[in-house]
């Protein structure tokens, strides 16, 4: 039993299809969709070109005072002072995107609709609430009208969004935990592995295997024994690699999502095994059928787009609770934003049944030790 | 003692017979030979024997007993080569006959040595660390045959372990049969080679249609025929009366004339030549290269089925 332990894991592990979608794969998709999401969030903080139209000597105006500080400790705008006729040629033009005019009242002007145009309008709102605090301040304690004016700049959030369960929520947490459903789904290409070198109509490798003294049922177990090991190291290196090099938050505990890894590493290796051993079809055809079987479970629990799962969820949820992806994410959202122990278990529960009708259906093709046909 | 007895065979694919009553005796110490063309059946009986493939009639004795797939007794005495290299590739040489071994040989220390053994059989000694992917066809073959014969099994399957193989990487490789035979191995060897056979086996079996249609030495085999010699001769502008003098020739039972080469097949008889020569040389008709050969198993193989063993 060591020696063929032994030996099938040198077999795979030095098998680069195998290694490569199983492991190297999913790395690189992680990297990527990292890289992505990043550059979605520096995008999103775009400092925001804005103009400054003085009716008078504005100088000691307390509004222009906020809008330095607004713009040297939040880095939210990029204030520019110019005439009114300029101003209004450039925010036709979309060179800036408002016009804040300083006098007695301060008011906005905007070309368009948006986010950046949005936070204009958020600071103008925060000045006109608290000028007349500040406008007591300049009155009582002119030396600390600075100071004042700091406090009132700055943007920690006054609200923070929590799960029921009293988790911080991440909406791009969701991603990573789909990439995980999808690299566990990937254990698939060592399940197809395990089968070609067992069944003897399928290579001829396996058929001088199975005309070995070797009994039927030691191959199998340390086949699937193997495959399970070594795509739970997979899975367990791509966690590491989220936590110890990118650095993800899930909020949750990395331990406690072990069992699910587990699971859901026997769930691809299962499915692998299952989709190889049925039919007659070539190898070619039975790999391109996992990669589309593993890919559209993937983009159904949300790989490609966040919302798709929520769709489901609403117009088709059976499908969600029947998709090993969906559930694999699932049970960690459950998990680390949700806390919702039932739905977790649920999630669980499912799985594993999943995985043994897999592993039943499978081994009821590979324990055969005589074939039709070769 | 039968090493190996089949009796009554049959392996059908739907409608097609693969196996038609096939009966084979395979004796111990044996270079037994299966030859016949493509589609024969050849593989479909050593698959038949090993216990891979069900079959719909007969029975399967090897060393006595029964074959079946959970007989690991007798699976642990068998060695198979198989038509198709089965190595694995991501596995140096000395690892992948120390894997295949090792499904035979438990023991390390014994396992040790006779992988030795069989790397230095097949000549691979310098090859030990290279991946199968870096081997020549010859050197792939070489492998693949011992991965099969390492644990140093009673009976050796080889299933046209010669198919593409250069001549000296195919002479080495008989050789190594008949060495292996020497060493008290018995063997059944598979091709459609037929001088391969005839070279190195002690008994041949000629399958056609998954039938048994002749079993023999090659000396038994060659005189169950009426072919005693076959003469070529390469002769321009013969004429149809020519050769009905020819074919009128004591002792010629055929003729066939094409592509300005005659060739005559005679019976066990000597001075055929010289009477085929005479006979041109009184119409005077001039000739080329003259051959004349002692029966093949190809004109056993003819001579049966009415086909040539490589159509």
């Amino acid at each position: 039993m060591i020696h063929l332990i032994k030996y099938s894991v040198l077999t795979k592990i030095r098998n680069f299809n195998v290694i490569f979608w199983s492991l190297i794969f999913p790395l690189v998709l992680t990297t990527l969709m990292y890289l992505s999401i990043g550059r979605m969030e520096e995008d999103g903080f775009e400092t925001i070109p804005v103009a400054l139209v003085a009716e008078e000597e504005a100088e000691s105006d307390p509004f222009l005072t906020f809008l330095e500080s607004v713009e040297q400790d939040a880095g939210l705008v990029m204030t520019e002072e110019m005439s009114r006729d300029a101003a209004e040629e450039e925010l036709k033009n979309g060179e800036i995107k408002g016009i804040f005019c300083i006098g007695d009242t301060p008011s906005l002007f905007v070309g368009g609709s948006g986010l950046p145009e949005s936070i204009l309008q958020m600071i103008l709102e925060s000045y006109i609430q608290g000028e007349q605090t500040l406008s007591d301040i300049r009155e009582l304690h002119p030396e600390k009208l600075g100071d004042a004016v700091r406090k009132m700049n700055e943007y920690d959030e006054a609200t923070e969004q929590v799960s029921l369960g009293g988790r911080t929520t991440n909406g791009n947490a969701q991603f990573f935990y789909a990439l995980i459903g999808m690299a566990s789904l990937y254990g698939c290409f060592l399940g197809f592995q395990s089968s070609l070198d067992m069944q003897a109509n399928l290579t001829a490798l396996a058929a001088r295997r199975c005309a070995s003294p070797v009994n039927r049922m030691k191959t199998i177990l340390s086949e699937t024994a193997v495959s399970f090991g070594l795509h739970f190291v997979n899975m367990m290196i791509l966690l590491g690699y989220m936590k110890y090099i990118l650095r993800l938050d899930f909020s949750g505990s990395y331990l406690a999502m072990l069992p699910v890894l587990l699971v859901g590493s026997i769930t691809g290796v299962t499915m692998g095994m299952f989709i190889t051993s049925i039919g007659r079809m070539g190898e070619g055809s039975k790999a391109g059928i996992m990669v589309g079987v593993s890919m559209t479970f993937s983009f159904l629990a949300g790989l490609m787009n966040g919302e798709m799962k929520n769709l489901i969820d609403r117009h088709a949820p059976v499908v969600n609770r029947l998709n090993p992806a969906a559930l694999i994410s699932d049970a960690l959202y459950c998990m680390n934003v949700f806390d919702a122990p039932a739905r977790y278990r649920e999630d669980m529960l499912i799985l594993s049944a999943i995985c043994v009708l897999l592993a039943a259906g499978t081994f009821l093709v590979i324990r055969r030790e005589r074939y039709g046909s070769i | 003692m039968d090493i190996v007895k089949i009796e009554n065979l049959v392996k059908r694919y739907g409608s097609t017979v693969a196996l038609d009553h096939l009966d084979l005796n395979v004796k111990e110490g044996e270079i037994f030979g299966l030859l016949g063309p493509n589609g024969s059946g050849k593989t479909t009986a050593i698959n038949c024997m090993l216990a891979l493939l069900k079959f719909d009639r007969g029975s399967i004795q090897i060393m006595g007993e029964e074959m079946a797939p959970d007989h690991y007794k007798i699976k642990s005495q068998i060695g198979i080569v198989m038509q198709n290299v089965a190595v694995f590739e991501e596995l140096n040489v000395q690892d992948n006959i120390d894997y295949f071994c090792g499904l035979y040989i438990k023991d390390r220390k014994q396992r040790r040595d006779l992988v030795e053994d069989a790397v230095r059989f097949v000549g691979l000694e310098e090859y030990r660390r290279f991946y199968p992917k870096k081997l020549s066809g010859g050197l792939l073959r070489r492998l693949n045959i011992a991965c099969g014969i390492a644990h140093k099994p009673k009976l050796i399957i080889l299933d046209e372990p010669t198919v593409a193989v250069d001549p000296q990487s195919r002479n080495r490789i008989l050789e190594g049969i008949c060495e292996l035979n020497r060493q008290g191995s018995t063997i059944i060897y598979t091709s459609h080679y037929m001088e391969e056979v005839e070279q190195i086996c002690t008994k041949i079996a000629i399958m056609d249609h998954g039938r048994s249609i002749a079993v023999g030495t090659k000396e038994e085999l060659k005189g169950m025929i009426k072919t005693g010699e076959t003469v070529t001769i390469d002769a321009v502008a013969l004429g149809e009366e020519d050769l009905e003098k020819i074919r009128k020739l004591p002792h010629v039972f055929d003729l066939a004339y094409q592509d300005q080469t005659l060739t005559v097949r005679c019976t066990r008889t000597s001075n055929n030549l010289i009477q085929i020569l005479n006979c041109l040389q009184e119409k005077e008709i001039p000739f080329g290269r003259v051959f004349s050969e002692l029966p093949t198993l190809n004109d056993v193989f003819l001579e049966i089925t009415g086909k040539q063993l490589r159509d």
